[in-house]
């Protein structure tokens, strides 16, 4: 069965907007009121992102907005509560983000079902290893129709993206760079790595994210992939207009519109 | 590494080679083989077998029902399946409860790929040579191409071993072979196996099991593990394949241990205390790390880490650290094997270790301060985690203690474990026996306890106790007791105990020991813990600040308050007079005078 995450890849050739965001951040109850803000952006997909104490592969940003969204009270139960009625309110597909330790509090199945319950399409737990994902999990996302979302990068071995290639749905998720998140590294040095990848031919599209901070990025990167993911960016404006999300509108459409830009 | 003994059918010979204790026996149920154990084999006979011998049942292209029927009778611990079975047999077979090992005959250009349709359903993946026979040809094929193996499944290495190939394969052994599979070479007639030269293989093996060691995948029992992101695979993966080669290189070795000798000062004394003695009861020795080269036991693993960094051609070393003994001791190595060193250090212990940085800054090391979470020891291992995300190509990450992910606790206690090596031969001089009746290490990541018990591991004779910092105590919500309050779950790559809410989120610990204070715990130890093969206890701030200032007074010795750890549970002890008891005095006090100071104004 197709979900929303792979029926938006099948569609046209449009380069894909994706944002992240931390959950519970800047304010606790922000998570579905931005989704729903950002899908009439015209925002492709979201990633939402659980907190987590220790999030290794981020950077200064996403950790302060973790650090804030645990004080405001996010957890896990919070997050589904709050997403019970989210397909009432937002039709474009949404792929859950965040550690592994969380998960495992909350029981892995457990979490896999609440998702698959409230119409998340995806996850991406960076720190799940494949081979733990495929013995005990992959069963479980097949079930439920997740999409299981898997990251690639620069270092990443072709035999080894062949392999994730095979155990992921929807799309690969490329980091642009070695580099946590939030780096504002101009990327035209990956222009190598980005052909690379699209030379594969891979059975699925890629997204590629971590860095993607302006037009210039986003276009480099979406003129080899499907489409691009903004966030420590996007949460550095979310912070810098204290709840005023109009202000936002500009830094969005920097990636959709061009007339506005120029 | 384990060895299986293959192609066993006579009872007299089966019943002989078992009490030579191999670590599986293999057993072929193919007619057209010349060791078929024939239709009257009895399952009795199998049944009465010891446990500790794991049964292998071998089947090629046989019958699905046909096994079922076998399995019913005999029980096998595995299901190897020697012929063209398919990844449907293989998941037929393990529905119905079986443990598989699918057999695969390897020549030049076998491809890996057709592997992955059978990775859910084996157990292990078993290479023997490619022959028309279904094996059973007395030849090797080249092991090297295993290294390019891409999966986790574990492998059984088969095909022409015998007493010098085992040998060979020991000396530079291939990651992810676990099981070597012996049949042919270890006959002399008859196809029965010649006991001596099992005895001879057992042996090979059992000499490189000495101590505990993970799995393939780095687990002890269900700890440990390799849980990190993409951007840290290819690092880890890289040290995963290579550093058991270079540590069993004996060019290697011979670099360590001359270092070890000629720079560290070892071998540190084993100081029999007359005073703890006549204090406390019993016979107690303190294993003297604190006299090590920068006062501590991180030095052994630091050196031994940047030796393998060189290796390994990295050009710059980055580690954290949180007393700032292991921070003090990588910036050491680095100064001494001419290597550019950057140490993450929390914002906390910088001050209330502010010798330690000046210590690390005069050997020309920079140090970065962790400015994020509760800025100790956790979260400068974060920051050390970051920088290598950002610079993995030419940097080596130097983790200080028993933790992170697989390999890195399993190299850290192979680095360590010249400690309770050298108290072996040591307390065996001093008393005539190679094992004390207790010995007693303190606990924070886990690499001075696990360098202390590693060759006592298992052995009966001695009670191995691990000391946390239990801070204000246990209960007070300001503690370091991991595996007292621990629940399991992920921190820094590895499945282990750790201190976190409900949601898991990680909770910040309190030790008065900087080098305590971290919220999870060394894998091999959450293992020891959980299968009784030590004690873990803990000890409060107060009574390890009494332990110290005891120590100091009684033998003239200030120790860290890491070690004073171990001291402390000393007054728990009812020792009997001639009891044994080695403590492991991890570390040197200097670095603690700020923190102890205070405590002499409330003495009376
Ligand atoms: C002297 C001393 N002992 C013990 C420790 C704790 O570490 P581990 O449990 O890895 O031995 C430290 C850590 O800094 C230390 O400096």
């Amino acid at each position: 069965m197709k979900n929303r995450l792979q029926t938006l890849m099948e569609k046209g050739s449009k380069p894909l907007l994706s944002i992240y965001y931390t959950a519970g951040f800047p304010t606790l109850d922000a998570t579905i009121p931005l989704a729903e803000f950002l899908e009439q952006q015209g925002v492709d997909s979201l990633e939402i992102g659980f907190p987590f104490s220790d999030p290794l592969a981020d950077g200064p940003l996403i950790q302060a907005s973790s650090s804030q969204a645990i004080e405001n009270g996010m957890t896990l139960s919070v997050l589904f509560e709050q997403l019970k009625n989210l397909r009432d309110r937002v039709t474009i597909p949404v792929v859950l983000m965040g550690y592994l330790n969380p998960v495992l509090q909350m029981g892995e199945i457990a979490f896999l079902e609440a998702c698959a319950q409230v119409g998340v399409d995806g996850v991406l737990l960076p720190d799940l290893p494949l081979d733990y994902f495929e013995k005990n999990l992959k069963i479980h996302y097949e079930r439920l129709g997740i999409a299981p979302i898997f990251l690639i990068t620069p270092e990443t071995a072709e035999a080894r993206i062949r392999e994730i290639d095979r155990l992921s749905e929807g799309f690969m998720y490329q980091v642009a760079s070695n580099s946590i998140t939030g780096s504002e590294a101009s990327l035209t040095a990956q222009t190598a790595y980005f052909e690379r990848i699209a030379a594969m031919q891979l059975r699925n599209p890629c997204l590629i994210g971590f860095g993607i901070h302006n037009r210039e990025t986003f276009e480099l990167a979406t003129t080899y992939s499907r489409g691009a993911i903004v966030g420590s960016a996007f949460i550095k404006q979310l912070q810098a207009q204290e709840g005023d999300w109009e202000k936002l509108v500009p830094f969005l459409n920097q990636f959709r519109n061009k007339e506005l830009i120029l | 590494m384990k060895i299986k003994i293959c192609g066993l059918f006579d009872p007299a010979n089966i019943a002989a080679v078992v009490t030579e204790q191999p670590d599986l026996v293999g057993f072929i149920f193919y007619p057209k083989s010349k060791r078929y154990v024939g239709t009257n084999f009895d399952p009795k006979g199998i049944a009465n077998l010891p446990k500790s011998t794991q049964k292998v049942g071998v089947f090629v292209n046989e019958d699905r029902d046909h096994i079922i029927s076998i399995q019913t009778q005999f029980a096998f611990d595995y299901i190897q399946l020697h012929g063209e079975e398919t990844p449907e047999d293989c998941a037929f077979l393990k529905a119905k409860g079986m443990r598989i090992i699918k057999a695969f005959g390897v020549d030049d250009g076998f491809d890996f790929s057709q592997l992955s349709d059978y990775l859910p359903y084996c157990d292990y993946f078993l290479f023997d040579t490619a022959t028309p026979n279904y094996g059973g040809s007395g030849q090797s094929f080249p092991w090297e191409i295993l290294n390019d193996y891409p999966f986790d499944t574990p492998l059984i290495l088969s095909g022409g071993l015998g007493v010098v190939e085992v040998k060979t394969f020991l000396n530079s052994p291939i990651p992810k072979v676990e099981i070597l599979d012996c049949n042919s070479k270890l006959e002399k007639e008859n196809h029965h196996k010649n006991l001596d030269l099992v005895a001879e293989v057992l042996a090979l093996t059992r000499k490189t099991n000495s101590g505990i060691q993970p799995d393939a995948a780095g687990y002890y029992g269900e700890f440990g593990g390799a849980f990190v992101p993409e951007m840290l695979y290819p690092n880890v993966k890289e040290l995963q394949d290579q550093y058991l080669f270079h540590l069993h290189d004996p060019e290697f070795q011979r670099e360590f241990q001359d270092l070890l000798k000629s720079y560290v000062g070892r071998p540190t004394p084993l100081f029999f205390s007359k005073n703890l003695s006549a204090h406390f009861g019993g016979k107690i020795y303190l294993k003297r790390e604190d006299l090590n080269h920068t006062g501590a036991h991180k030095i052994n693993n630091a050196i031994g880490q940047v030796l393998l960094a060189k290796r390994l051609q990295k050009k710059r070393i980055i580690a954290e650290t949180g007393a700032g003994q292991h921070g003090v001791a990588t910036a050491t190595a680095c100064a001494l094997l001419g290597m550019e060193c950057t140490i993450y250090m929390g914002e906390i212990d910088i001050q209330r270790q502010q010798p330690n940085v000046e210590r690390m800054r005069l050997m020309g090391a920079k140090i970065v301060p962790a400015t994020s979470g509760s800025r100790t020891l956790k979260d400068a291992t974060n920051e050390a985690i970051r920088a290598w995300i950002n610079n993995p190509v030419d940097t080596y990450y130097v983790i200080g203690s028993a933790v992170g992910p697989h390999p890195y606790p399993d190299m850290v206690a192979r680095f360590q474990s010249v400690i309770s090596e050298e108290i072996q031969v040591q307390l065996k001089q001093e008393t005539g026996q190679a094992a004390p009746d207790y010995l007693i290490a303190c606990l924070g990541g886990g690499s001075n306890a696990i360098g202390a018990f590693y060759h006592f591991i298992g052995n009966p004779k001695t009670q191995l106790i691990a000391v946390e910092a239990g801070g204000l105590g246990v209960d007070s919500g300001k503690t370091a007791a991991t595996i007292a309050l621990g629940k399991k779950g992920i921190i820094h790559g590895s499945k282990t105990f750790l201190i976190q809410t409900d949601d898991g989120q990680i909770v910040e610990p309190h030790s008065i020991s900087a080098g305590l204070d971290y919220p999870g715990i060394g894998p091999v130890h959450a293992h020891l813990s959980a299968t009784g093969l030590a004690k873990v206890v803990s000890v409060t701030d107060e009574e390890a600040v009494a332990a110290a200032l005891q120590l100091a007074r009684l033998d003239g010795i200030l120790p860290a308050l890491e070690s004073a750890h171990a001291l402390a549970y000393l007054p728990k002890m009812q020792l009997q007079p001639d009891e044994i008891v080695v403590v492991n005095l991890s570390g040197r006090g200097d670095k603690d005078l700020a923190t102890l100071i205070p405590f002499l104004a409330h003495e009376k």
